[in-house]
């Protein structure tokens, strides 16, 4: 599977503001299954907006995207993208575990001792039970990584998921995220500020 | 998890509170609608064979009429006169037996022997409001069904029954005997059976089927046409006050006890409709107040529903919680109203089974609350798409 960006814009960016750019107003711009891309940019450029114009969250772009031959973006195409928001969209009312159930119950992707291997990773198991409210923004981080592990998908989608993090604990979900990668043969596509090396990029693109 | 997140968006204070309105409405509502079946057969017994809305008149009887008995008919002037009045909408008038009637019993079973004179009037069967059932005749019948004034029982039940020691007979179990009828005249006669079908308040007059009428006056007086003596009128509004003055002029005897109890029933009628008015805008008052809760609801937890959207739930899902809770909720509420009626009715049928003779009916109460509810959660079902369609 693959999907391409075809002389893509956002609604409210003028052209003048995307000169420059190797993904927007691009004749077509292709992502492949199993590949990763880095897409780089300045904030205020439309990096989040991208993800969400690809996840189908937000429409208010010009240009097409096309999705393995089909147009439009449909519960089918969500199921086969994975998104690690930069808001996370976590539900403060629940716990850790509880968070990622939510998810998991949709999919039945992972066992419940698969979660917990992955809370055990990242250092969070004993803060299982905690309610998400009382948690930190790192800790927040690596919850949100795990939930979008929780289903099976051909993207992966990751919004600057290690703005909080160090680099011991962003060495850890590195490896836990290349595993899930090889696992399902999925693409990444990773929107970052800076030019951390963080995956063996196929392709890196200025926003 | 996706029910405890989505329980904890709901506020009970305002579920209590639409709780309580649907009760209030719900319990108004269904024992209104309730009542007006219950009362509805008494209203038409009080009210006798004819409809709301019809009187009979005949002419005052003077000391020069007992001498010339002609001043007793209508002329066919008079009748056309009638016709014209803005406030009649119809009239028929009666159709008398001209030949003898004698009525008797052999003494056997229940009912005392008696022999007696008769006569019979009728007038047109679509000026009754009797089973149709019942109320009718054919050329080779022998059964007669008979109308007999609602006075004549009670006449009999408290004042010849007492005085000679008879049995006194309800409405309903003296519908269950016959007597024979013999008719003469012409030279001829000829015995039938007569059971009485059903009582007139409205007028004094033992009635007959139309044709059968029409029939034995033709075998036994050789008559086709009657001179009127009594007509029956259908009034447009039985409360104008056009009607009694008229009648007053012009010397025409009517019966105003009936046409009182017409308005009375009319006022009646209009007091049920009024709570039944008040009962459905507390329902809907209810069904506004849950609304605006949703409506709060939604956008209080708007973020919410938005993220869980984002990672794969589908609107649906939030849509049949919300109509899960509010139909069982709902279910309840009506649930109780439904009870609370039930034992209300229970005390005013006691009530009225001390004032009135009438047949127990149909208890629609489940029915009807079925219906309600039924109502009640395709609106919120509907309701509930559109407003989730808006916030998401």
């Amino acid at each position: 599977m693959h999907f391409s960006l075809q002389n893509t814009k956002p609604s409210y960016m003028e052209r003048s503001e995307l000169e420059g750019s190797e993904v927007y107003l691009q004749e077509n711009v292709v992502f492949e299954q199993g590949k990763k891309y880095l897409i780089k940019a300045q904030s205020g450029k439309g990096k989040s907006s991208l993800l969400n114009f690809v996840y189908g969250l937000n429409t208010t772009f010009e240009g097409q995207i096309k999705y393995a031959n089909s147009l439009s973006f449909s519960v089918s195409c969500q199921r086969r993208f994975s998104y690690v928001f930069q808001d996370f969209k976590l539900f403060e009312d629940l716990t850790v575990l509880e968070n990622i159930v939510l998810k998991n119950q949709l999919t039945q992707h992972k066992t419940q001792e698969a979660i917990e291997t992955m809370l055990q990773t990242v250092g969070l198991l004993a803060k299982k039970d905690t309610l998400l409210g009382k948690l930190s923004l790192g800790q927040r981080q690596r919850v949100a990584v795990i939930r979008a592990l929780c289903q099976p998908f051909t993207f992966l989608l990751l919004d600057e998921p290690f703005s909080h993090l160090d680099a011991v604990n962003i060495k850890i979900l590195t490896t836990l995220i290349n595993q899930e990668l090889a696992a399902q043969n999925a693409g990444l596509l990773l929107t970052s500020l800076g030019s951390e090396y963080l995956f063996d990029y196929d392709k890196i693109l200025l926003l | 998890m996706i029910q405890k997140l989505l329980r904890k968006t709901l506020m009970p204070i305002q579920l209590a509170g639409y709780s309580l309105a649907l009760f209030v409405g719900a319990t108004l509502l269904l024992l209104i609608v309730q009542f007006y079946y219950d009362v509805k057969p008494i209203i038409k017994q009080e009210a006798a064979v004819f409809d709301q809305t019809t009187a009979v008149i005949n002419k005052e009887v003077s000391l020069f009429k007992t001498l010339d008995k002609s001043k007793i008919y209508f002329s066919d002037k008079e009748i056309k006169k009638l016709k014209k009045q803005p406030f009649i909408k119809d009239l028929a008038p009666f159709d008398y037996a001209q030949f003898e009637i004698k009525a008797f019993t052999n003494g056997s079973g229940d009912v005392p022997a008696f022999y007696t004179d008769l006569f019979f009037e009728s007038i047109p069967d679509q000026y009754l409001s009797v089973d149709d059932n019942a109320w009718k005749w054919q050329e080779k019948d022998s059964l007669i069904p008979i109308i007999i004034p609602e006075n004549y029982l009670k006449l009999y039940n408290f004042g010849f029954a007492e005085s000679q020691g008879l049995p006194v007979f309800s409405k309903n179990t003296i519908k269950d005997f016959t007597f024979n009828i013999k008719l003469i005249g012409q030279g001829q006669n000829e015995t039938f059976k007569g059971r009485i079908v059903a009582f007139s308040g409205k007028i004094n007059s033992i009635l007959v089927p139309h044709n059968f009428m029409k029939w034995a006056n033709k075998r036994f007086a050789n008559k086709t046409a009657v001179p009127i003596n009594k007509v029956l009128l259908t009034f447009n509004d039985p409360s104008d006050e056009r009607i009694v003055s008229y009648f007053n002029n012009h010397n025409y005897s009517i019966n105003q006890d009936k046409l009182a109890l017409g308005k009375l029933t009319f006022f009646f009628k209009s007091a049920l409709f009024f709570v039944f008015f008040i009962a459905v805008v507390i329902l809907v008052l209810a069904l506004a107040f849950v609304l605006m809760s949703i409506n709060l609801m939604l956008q209080k937890n708007k973020k919410m529903l938005q993220n869980l959207i984002s990672i794969g739930y589908a609107a649906q899902k939030f849509i049949y919680f919300y109509q899960m809770v509010l139909a069982v909720l709902s279910a309840v509420t009506i649930g109780i109203a439904t009870f609370v009626v039930f034992k209300i009715r229970h005390f005013y049928l006691n009530k009225l089974y001390t004032m009135f003779d009438f047949e127990d009916n149909t208890n629609f109460l489940l029915l009807h609350a079925l219906l309600l509810f039924a109502v009640v959660v395709v609106c919120y079902y509907i309701l509930l798409k559109q407003k989730m369609k808006k916030i998401i």
